[in-house]
């Protein structure tokens, strides 16, 4: 994990709430202690997985087909603002919870490097921004039922809120880690990624209609694929 | 029932869609019109240069990073679902 030179950073990338650097970005201390929460974090997901939160047989397709659909769609760059992709980050959420969730995104990270989308090193901090983003999501689209019955509108908000809290973290992830070979001050990063989520947020408006009118169609037609409580 | 508690959820989706409509469109006129990569090392205090493309486009479309293994492991993914599908059932 030497430092990197203007050249290697500018190959690198930035979309909706994803932080597709290379490695060598973040020092080596900061790449193991991203791995280390999120492992802690995957870990935890896994001890419900085996012990109180048990998926039904269908879960399993279900979660099948968003991962692939989720890897399908995270890697197609978009010719919006110069190039962005979608996440269905919120989508995962809503389709199969956060326990669940947690590996999706786990696994899609990992797909993602393994065909050059991303650094290794990256995929623990990349965990946690999507992680992030899967937590908010479910919790609003859940929260949301309090207010309205509308699944378009509660997709939608979720969609919104998940994005901005993944935006928020990845904005996090890189000041606390800082760049190798960059002599930005902090504020000056802050202000020009704090832009940038701005701009990802508006390609955040096109997750949240297709967002909302897919859990909107999948609740017209099999209202039991939404049930997704923690036991 | 008033109109806004029917359309609560709707109106509430169209506020924030408002909102950050205008949070993006104000973030796009100060960065200018640039790609995401040039945009991420403006931020940093880069100096933007040729960005390396993973693959071709497609109607201005294109697949980050490298189009074969994507190719391939979109491949297994699908005969996954298929396999999980048949046992599992939805």
């Amino acid at each position: 994990m030497g430092s990197i030179t203007g050249n290697d950073i500018s190959k690198r990338g930035l979309s909706v709430a994803h932080i597709h650097l290379e490695d060598g970005s973040f020092s080596l201390f900061w790449v193991l202690a991203w791995w280390i929460v999120a492992l802690c974090l995957i870990g935890i997901a896994l001890f419900f997985l085996r012990s109180k939160y048990k998926p039904e047989p269908k879960m399993i397709t279900i979660a099948a087909f968003v991962t692939a659909a989720a890897f399908a769609i995270f890697q197609v760059q978009i010719p919006i603002a110069g190039g962005v992709h979608l996440n269905l980050t919120p989508l995962i959420a809503i389709l199969t919870g956060p326990v669940i969730g947690t590996l999706i995104v786990l696994i899609v990270n990992i797909l993602s490097a393994a065909i050059g989308h991303g650094g290794w090193g990256l995929v623990g901090a990349n965990v946690l921004v999507n992680l992030s983003e899967i937590i908010v999501a479910w919790l609003v689209f859940k929260g949301m039922k309090k207010i309205t019955k509308d699944l378009f509108s509660r997709a939608g908000v979720a969609t919104f809120a998940g994005l901005f809290a993944g935006n928020l973290v990845m904005i996090a992830v890189i000041l606390v880690s800082g760049i190798q070979g960059v002599n930005q001050t902090t504020a000056q990063i802050l202000i020009g990624l704090s832009l940038i989520a701005a701009i990802n947020m508006g390609v955040a408006i096109v997750e949240a209609f297709l967002s909302g009118l897919i859990v909107a169609y999948i609740g017209k037609i099999r209202p039991d694929i939404l049930r997704v409580d923690l036991k | 029932m008033s109109v806004f508690a029917e359309k609560k959820g709707l109106i509430i989706f169209g506020a924030i869609f408002l909102v950050v409509l205008i949070a993006a469109l104000a973030a796009y006129q100060m960065t200018g019109s640039m790609g995401i990569e040039e945009r991420y090392t403006t931020a940093v205090g880069l100096s933007p240069s040729e960005e390396e493309k993973g693959g071709g486009t497609f109607f201005g479309f294109s697949v980050e990073g490298d189009p074969v293994r994507y190719g391939i492991i979109l491949g297994i993914l699908i005969v996954g679902c298929y396999a999980a599908y048949r046992y599992f059932s939805i």
